[in-house]
């Protein structure tokens, strides 16, 4: 199984506790003999390299440096994201099972790469707009759960780390319960359920195939 | 033909939708170019009443979810409207077997195209038809140096980038900081036959809807904002209008509507102007029809189409001897240069045409011979075609086919 996982944030680059549950569940993957690739963003240490264990992480920076906000920067840096997986895609003979995306930044890029290859993705939850800006609903932040909305939607798979979480995703964005999985952090199940899951998706795709 | 080359076209505006020149440009483009074996594939926006789908002249259009939840500012509203595109692109590409070139039209869908680019390993061509600095006349926020880069992201990502005027050529060029040999300059055109099937009679029931009999018409066709220079041309009124009695009717809508109607009153020239507002595509070829001179003031011009439309049109023009206006018209020969941002000087050039006949008819007889000549679009689809040629020869050598 070939996994690629989107994160905007990613060690060395650090904003809060994605970075390091995305790297954790990376190596966990690689342990696990799951082929994994990480696509992140970074200011200067762009392109391929590979870490410690095999794990094969791609570095994008943003074409366009000066922004008015958030919202802009992630939505000109989707299209590097897609020219990173699709480096990844054709470098390895199209045999990417599934995309795991952590948070709202780059679902753009899962989306047109679910269409474009059909490759299934999963969206992993980490926050929701609703809980960043409590109560806010100017068009910024509409824009954001306009993007969040649209990865619940396109994706196969809602994977959020409490049950309150998932309680909050079928409440604001409406989807369906059996669309979301429940799984813990860093327990002794975390790394078999999350491969159920993968396995699940990547096993579907071969039989619609 | 079996090998046809096959063409995804982004555009962000396309007929019924209307907004400025993209719109009738890539109508034009596609329609000449299916005309010449090439499967053109249109994505833009979607428009109240336009089909999702649908084939127009051989062109396949698809308007896409064009994203109408509220977005913070218009370049936010871009980009959101690209990922719509994009990704509704993407399934297209699939459904129709497969695309060989991107063909993007402005910053407006630089996102969409430069994904596709990348995901479907396809060469991807730009044609700009104007720039952010341009119109801006320089970047004075991080707003506008955000389009400026992602007008340089998409120069850079396109591997030929297409201008309409050897003006547009040389300042892409220089506002990006683009090698010659990427550049192609294709002159943008008109269909003369679209100004020929209206006789006389009706048109002197429909020209007593602008102006008075004895009023000669002086026609502006344009966005009402700034680059335009509709305020020079108000500011020339009075000054015309000493020497003749004209009627100007101005076409067009912008943000600048209300200033200048202010302006128009403050200056006590209401009964002589009219603001006709958007026009649809008929009324707007008979006005140009009946324009007794067409003016064309703009400060900053990639181009100058509605110059070529008023040529094709048969109505004497008088442009601001600047960007594309400066190659299309040849003073003295196929219309009137002026000095830009120069009341004195339009008027000047407006009066002369108005009071001289002889005049006028040997400047629309030679624009008229020019525009057939030169700027007709079964020539710019060949050379456009010969563009796409090259670059797939160039593409069938690349680690990518």
């Amino acid at each position: 199984m070939r996994v690629i996982l989107f994160s905007w944030e990613f060690p060395p680059r650090i904003v809060g506790e994605l970075a390091g549950y995305v790297r954790d569940l990376a190596l966990q993957l690689v342990n696990k003999k799951v082929k994994t690739h990480v696509v992140t963003y970074h200011d200067y240490l762009t392109g391929e390299s590979e870490e410690k264990g095999g794990l094969k992480t791609y570095r994008v920076t943003n074409p366009v440096k000066t922004h008015i906000s958030v919202l802009t920067w992630v939505l000109t840096l989707n299209q590097e994201v897609e020219r990173a997986a699709a480096n990844i895609y054709y470098g390895v003979n199209k045999q990417v099972d599934l995309i795991d995306v952590h948070d709202w930044h780059f679902i753009p890029a899962a989306v047109t790469l679910k269409k474009a290859f059909n490759i299934p993705f999963i969206y992993s939850v980490e926050s929701l707009e609703d809980h960043r800006s409590r109560g806010a609903n100017s068009p910024f932040n509409m824009a954001i759960k306009g993007i969040e909305w649209l990865g619940m939607f396109e994706a196969q798979k809602i994977v959020v780390k409490s049950e309150w979480m998932a309680s909050e995703a079928t409440r604001l964005y409406k989807v369906s319960s059996d669309k979301v999985r429940v799984v813990t952090p860093r327990t002794h199940m975390w790394i078999k359920a999350i491969l159920g899951i993968y396995t699940s998706l990547s096993e579907r795709r071969v039989t619609n195939a | 033909m079996h090998n046809d080359i096959k063409v995804m076209m982004f555009t962000w505006e396309f007929p019924p939708r209307i907004i400025g020149g993209i719109s009738p440009h890539v109508y034009c483009l596609s329609r000449s170019l299916a005309k010449n074996h090439i499967k053109v594939y249109v994505v833009t926006c979607d428009f109240p009443g336009a089909p999702k789908h649908e084939v127009v002249e051989d062109v396949e259009v698809f308007r896409i979810d064009s994203y109408k939840t509220p977005s913070p500012d218009f370049a936010s509203w871009v980009y959101l409207m690209n990922m719509n595109m994009q990704k509704e692109a993407a399934a297209i590409v699939n459904k129709v077997g497969g695309i060989d070139i991107f063909h993007a039209h402005d910053w407006l869908v630089a996102n969409a195209s430069i994904g596709l680019k990348h995901v479907f390993r396809k060469p991807l061509l730009a044609t700009m038809h104007s720039t952010e600095i341009g119109r801006r006349n320089g970047l004075h926020s991080d707003y506008e140096k955000m389009i400026h880069e992602t007008e340089a992201w998409l120069t850079y990502e396109a591997w030929k980038i297409i201008c309409c005027s050897n003006y547009m050529i040389s300042h892409v060029k220089w506002a990006f900081g683009l090698p010659e040999d990427k550049m192609v300059m294709i002159p943008n055109g008109v269909h003369t036959k679209d100004y020929e099937h209206i006789s006389n009679f009706g048109l002197n029931n429909f020209r007593i809807k602008f102006a008075l009999p004895e009023e000669k018409i002086v026609l502006f066709v344009g966005r009402l904002v700034y680059e335009k220079g509709v305020h020079v041309l108000i500011n020339a009124m009075p000054k015309i209008l000493e020497k003749v009695n004209a009627k100007f009717v101005i076409v067009g809508s912008g943000y600048m509507k209300q200033s200048l109607s202010d302006l128009v009153r403050n200056m006590g020239l209401s009964h002589k102007v009219l603001f006709a507002g958007f026009l649809d595509d008929e009324t707007l070829r008979n006005l140009q029809i009946c324009a007794d001179v067409s003016v064309v003031p703009s400060l900053f011009e990639p181009f100058g189409i509605v110059a070529l439309e008023a040529m094709a049109a048969k109505s004497p023009v008088v442009v601001s001897d600047t960007g594309g206006l400066s190659e299309i018209v040849e003073h003295d020969v196929t219309g009137v240069k002026v000095y830009p941002d120069n009341s004195e000087s339009l008027a000047w050039g407006v009066t002369r045409v108005l009071l001289d006949e002889k005049y006028a008819n040997l400047l629309k007889e030679n624009a008229y011979k020019k525009v057939k000549e030169t700027f007709n679009w079964e020539r710019i689809s060949q050379q456009t075609k010969n563009v796409y040629k090259a670059v797939l020869s160039g593409y069938s050598q690349t680690f990518w086919a």
